[in-house]
């Protein structure tokens, strides 16, 4: 009866931190494509001088405008920054969770929202740091 | 033979850390509670009152819970039951995250300002502010950082700068600015490197362990990092915790450097602590501040006058107020300042608000048990006979004595080469210090020769 209970407690942990883990992932893989397309905008505004370029989609290559390859890749580095965020999000709620089940305190000033840029700037300049 | 001397005179270096003091209250660690705030006999350093402990304990717990601010506790009791001890086994609980600031009753008493302003710089002082900045930051190690200068020698230079972590590796194009701040910082191919990407500032972590055996001849500094993990681009928040005090201090501070040099803050004008109060409770109201209600200590608190009592009165009704706790050793006396005799010499409106606890006289084994600790604190090593003796002194005169008797007889037994302190040390020194007892029995048979005799001069009042 006893070990049916720890058991499921440990099961109940152990997927949270499996969550933790997926997310911290995926955070990762999506930076990862957010790089990548980064240096693909920077090699289409500098490199190729011929107004189309050749994309790769899966395992063929379409020639597309030079313009609107650039606007495609925009948009999806936009979607990518969004998702990063959400996930990031998300994934402070999951690390949350996992503390409790765990029985840990919750971390100190965890559910602050941050400082402006410009209040940041000044409490730095305040404190000399 | 005056440029001989000073050149073989070495300067003497004494290392600061080597140095170690041992205060009264040093072998303080906690309250010496279970988890059930049930205070057990002999824990961290504390010894006995178990009823002033516990209520200690439950006042503890408030504290933590930030449920009570602006609340008043006295300890009040005898000259050497433990107040102190008390005060600071709460603080040592507390931990390091909740301010808590220690200050004597006649610290206020200064040229430099005025009794108020210290007192409600001490408040401001107990009540931090927890602030939380987030960046964005760049955080990964040099691959290869290659800067092509143009061939005129003139004109904007461009590079590259790949960057990795354990996961994923990338290529970022440089502008001018870029590559004078990392040239400006040193970075090479194996630096761990993060960039701020607001401010784009660069600040170098170390170099990469893989990279650990490049050279043989290496700076003592050189300080090598793992290759850091996960994404390229990171966030980053840090929490701050800050005293109203500093951000007090810092504003007010309209002279720059001098202030800063010489420590010197004089008295900060009501409307600075007005335009701060209002800001840190606007950036609560948007969550992006928490407020911390510390502890104040207020040692002697018998000290204060009149004028400091009613100050306390209102300051403790004041929303950004912290925990006030006082001590002091005071039966019914006169409040200083005033002809009024009150309990605690504190007046009555003001004992009103507080909650009282008691401390009360150590019986024997207690005593024993304490300067036991003592000993084990200042190292001397004490005989059991020696112990008993001490504890008797201990009951008879008093514990204080008792434990200055510790470190002189530790000596004194280190003089004659031997290990352990006996009997005869603890003689040796009983004879050697008088304690208040026997100094005023002293002065009763000798008064007559000493200057400025006053037989029928008032005694101080202690009890």
């Amino acid at each position: 009866m006893e070990s049916t209970r720890v058991l499921e407690y440990l099961t109940e942990v152990e997927e949270a931190a499996e969550d933790v883990l997926t997310n911290k992932q995926q955070i990762v893989d999506l930076d990862s494509k957010r790089n990548v397309n980064r240096e693909a905008l920077r090699a289409l505004r500098t490199t190729s001088d011929s107004e189309k370029v050749k994309v790769c989609f899966g395992n063929m290559f379409i020639k597309l405008p030079k313009s609107k390859t650039q606007d495609m890749i925009k948009k999806d580095q936009e979607q990518l920054d969004k998702e990063i965020n959400d996930l990031r999000k998300e994934l402070k709620a999951k690390v949350n969770h996992l503390n409790v089940i765990q029985g840990k305190p919750e971390l100190r000033g965890y559910n602050l929202s941050p400082l402006s840029a410009e209040e940041v700037k000044a409490i730095n300049h305040l404190m000399k740091r | 033979m005056a440029a001989q001397m000073s050149t073989t005179k070495v300067p003497e270096v004494r290392d600061i850390t080597r140095i170690e003091r041992i205060g009264a209250h040093s072998h303080i660690r906690g309250l010496g509670l279970d988890d059930a705030l049930e205070p057990r006999q002999v824990s961290q350093g504390m010894v006995g009152q178990l009823a002033s402990r516990r209520a200690a304990g439950v006042i503890l717990e408030m504290i933590k819970d930030g449920h009570i601010a602006g609340r008043a506790v006295l300890i009040a009791g005898q000259p050497g039951t433990g107040k102190t001890a008390i005060a600071m086994g709460i603080a040592q609980a507390l931990g390091t995250d909740t301010p808590f600031t220690a200050m004597a009753g006649s610290e206020i008493f200064s040229l430099e300002m005025s009794k108020t302003e210290a007192l409600s710089q001490a408040f401001r002082k107990a009540m931090g502010v927890r602030i939380k900045e987030e960046t964005e930051i760049i955080e990964g190690e040099v691959v290869e950082i290659q800067i092509d200068r143009p061939a005129t020698g003139t004109g904007a230079k461009v590079g590259k700068l790949t960057l990795k972590t354990t996961e994923m590796e990338t290529i970022y194009d440089l502008g001018n600015k870029m590559i004078e701040s990392l040239s400006k910082e040193k970075v090479q191919a194996g630096d761990v490197i993060t960039i701020d990407k607001a401010t784009g500032k660069i600040s170098k972590l170390g170099r990469s362990f893989t990279r650990a055996r490049d050279y043989d001849a290496m700076g003592a500094q050189t300080q090598f990092v793992q290759c850091p993990e996960g994404e390229l681009q990171k966030r980053k928040e840090v929490v701050h915790t800050v005293s109203l005090h500093e951000i007090d201090v810092i504003n007010s501070r309209t002279q720059g450097f001098l202030a800063l040099f010489s420590g010197d803050t004089g008295e900060i004008k009501s409307e600075v602590r007005e335009q701060i109060n209002a800001k840190v409770s606007e950036w609560r109201e948007e969550g992006k501040a928490e407020i911390i209600p510390g502890v104040l200590f207020i040692d002697e608190v018998h000290m204060l006058d009149m004028e400091c009592f009613s100050f306390l009165n209102r300051a403790l009704e004041t929303d950004l107020s912290p925990v006030l706790i006082m001590a002091t050793n005071r039966g019914i006396t006169r409040i200083r300042g005033t002809n009024y005799q009150s309990p605690h010499g504190i007046p009555i409106d003001l004992l009103d608000r507080l909650l009282i606890i008691a401390t009360s006289p150590y019986t024997e084994k207690e005593t024993r048990q304490i300067l036991k600790i003592r000993c084990e604190e200042e190292d001397v090593e004490m005989s059991e006979e020696a112990h008993t003796v001490l504890t008797r002194i201990g009951m008879e005169t008093s514990l204080r004595y008792a434990i200055q008797l510790i470190s002189t007889a530790g000596l004194v037994c280190r003089k004659r080469r031997g290990t352990e302190v006996q009997v005869e040390d603890i003689k040796r020194v009983y004879s050697l210090f008088l304690d208040e007892a026997r100094s005023s029995q002293y002065m009763k048979e000798y008064q007559d020769s000493f200057l400025f005799n006053e037989t029928q001069a008032p005694q101080m009042d202690t009890s």
